[in-house]
């Protein structure tokens, strides 16, 4: 088989880059999907507040996917369902399989990872204590609950206060458990402001920072945790320890990019955001092979999220037709100061770039994002690991650029 | 009367501010922390009467899953989300379902429709998923 532009997963970022790359001018755009139907993890993430900066509504994940399918539907954007890519060669051949074909190859002149990212599980913290069932992350919950139909427990505690962790806690209020607190380790909130209140205090659900569950009670089914309070380093304060009965236990302790099949290409991975390093034009190190979405880094809102697949798919068959030239060679975008998440990583002077940043640590005073050699600071209120931020840099400010740019946030 | 205080977070925006509020005989004597307008709103619409939009899914038969997620087209107000699931308690729906179709009109006496929030096709029988 062969294709101009082909694209892996077809969540938001890989709807948006397969249409994105049609309407860019590739002939044969080609969508893969591992599942049943397309949409990726927006079919179970049933709440509102999509779209509202790419479409100007407040959508539902389903409604936000349908509508991006019946535009997917609209063009001959190839999708094949059930198909598992297996392999990615540095020279762009993908090894698939489904049930009709079997095993079999595809030619594509690019390729654009939408893969998006997996959830942290208890082995990735290590919490003491035995092997009881009722222990879920909260996106198997979410799944279980919003499609499935089954609810995973009735008196649930939360580990972490990431968005699904408290998305969750509120669905399952709704459905009739008890959800009994949500534990932090950090001494702010992992997710969105708007989640703390319309998920947690609207349904009176306690939130407790600098907290972490440090033993799991229960032989068959879970029957407790123990949490505890954390110090400054983030260890468990001893004498603190209190016992929670339970019978399941939510993780919402973080996502990573999967990133099975870029490592087989070859591709140079991020050790900051965990995905590849990309350039602005979300090409990564392997040329022709485009990465956007989760896939790239964790983005908080999918507006964001749709954005890179923008750009991943403009030019993935901007590649595929031949019309890309690299005038210089990229430079490094650099994390300076209070910087903890920086993207991209390079800059290869083809477009404005689009940087996304997550400050080090929560600073609720005025503040200046400084971006060097440039003379360019942009002024913010406040700054907030949980809540990325977006600044654009147009590309004639950055004509000049020889080494590298470096950003920085410093109090005012 | 005494002076009664209450805290806001806004959810308008991204920015969250965080407003202190008093009241005096159920008016609002001072606000605190609002840097917009759209924050003094968003408490008046707090005090007055809070909107929710809710989100939560029925059950479907002959569908390729076995839930369907519906919502409130409309917000309807906070306290009675609780209503308006139970209210659904005993809705099911057939396949097919098209997104946007009205599944219970006036939920719990508010006017308000829950509607479909995506399609959902009626799978041949006998086929394993």
């Amino acid at each position: 088989m062969e294709a101009d532009v082909t694209v892996i997963g077809s969540g938001p970022a890989g709807l948006t880059a397969a249409l994105s790359a049609h309407e860019s001018g590739a002939k044969e755009v080609l969508l893969l999907e591992r599942e049943e139907e397309l949409g990726g993890i927006l079919k179970q993430c049933i709440h509102n507040g999509f779209g509202l900066e790419q479409f100007k509504e407040d959508y539902t994940g389903p409604e936000y996917a349908e509508r991006l399918i019946k535009e997917i539907e609209k063009t001959n954007v190839r999708r094949l369902l059930n198909t598992m890519v297996i392999d990615l060669t540095p020279d762009r051949a993908i090894t698939a399989v489904n049930p009709e074909k079997g095993i079999f190859q595809i030619e594509s002149k690019s390729v654009v990872l939408a893969m998006g990212c997996r959830e942290r599980a208890r082995g990735s913290i290590g919490i003491p204590g035995t092997r009881p069932a009722g222990i879920y992350t909260a996106g198997v919950a979410q799944r279980f609950v919003n499609i499935d139909g089954y609810l995973p427990g009735k008196e649930i505690v939360i580990l972490g206060s990431g968005d699904i962790g408290m998305i969750m806690a509120r669905r399952l209020t709704l459905e009739g458990a008890r959800v009994k607190g949500v534990y932090e380790i950090m001494n702010y909130p992992g997710g969105l402001k708007r989640n703390i209140v319309q998920c947690l205090n609207d349904f009176d659900i306690p939130l407790h920072l600098s907290h972490t569950v440090t033993e799991i009670r229960g032989k068959e089914r879970l029957e407790g945790v123990v949490v505890s309070r954390v110090d400054k380093k983030m260890q468990p304060i001893g004498g603190s320890e209190e016992f929670i009965a339970c019978d399941t236990l939510l993780l919402s302790v973080g996502l990573i990019p999967e990133n099975e099949l870029s490592k087989g290409a070859g591709i140079e991975l991020s050790p900051i955001t965990k995905g590849p390093t990309t350039t602005e034009t979300m090409e990564t190190a392997v040329a022709g092979v485009f990465s956007c979405g989760n896939v790239s880094t964790v983005f908080d809102l999918v507006d964001y999220v749709a954005q890179t697949g923008m750009t991943a798919g403009r030019n993935a068959a901007r590649f595929a037709t031949g019309d890309w030239k690299k005038e210089k060679p990229s430079v490094e975008v650099i994390p300076g100061e209070n910087v903890r998440v920086l993207f991209p990583q390079r800059y290869s002077f083809q477009d404005d770039l689009i940087l996304f940043i997550r400050s080090a640590k929560p600073i609720e005073r005025p503040l200046s994002i400084d971006i060097s050699p440039l003379e360019m600071h942009i002024k913010k209120l406040y700054a907030r690991p949980n809540e990325m931020i977006r600044v654009k840099v147009p590309r004639d400010k950055l004509k000049d650029i020889t080494e590298s740019i470096e950003v920085n946030i410093t109090e005012r | 009367m005494d002076v009664e205080k209450k805290h806001f977070t806004c959810v308008t925006c991204p920015i969250g501010c965080e407003i202190d509020v008093e009241l005096k005989d159920g008016e609002v004597v001072s606000m605190e922390g609002t840097k917009c307008k759209k924050g003094q709103e968003f408490v008046s619409q707090e005090l007055d009467e809070p909107m929710r939009i809710l989100t939560t899914t029925i059950p479907i038969k002959g569908a390729k899953w076995a839930m369907l997620p519906v919502r409130t087209d409309k917000p309807i107000p906070k306290r009675l989300l609780f209503r308006a699931v139970e209210e659904l308690t005993d809705i099911e729906r057939r396949a097919p379902v098209k997104m946007s179709d009205v599944i219970v009109r006036d939920i719990a006496g508010t006017g308000v429709n829950i509607v479909a929030t995506r399609s959902m096709n009626r799978e041949k029988k006998g086929k394993f998923v």
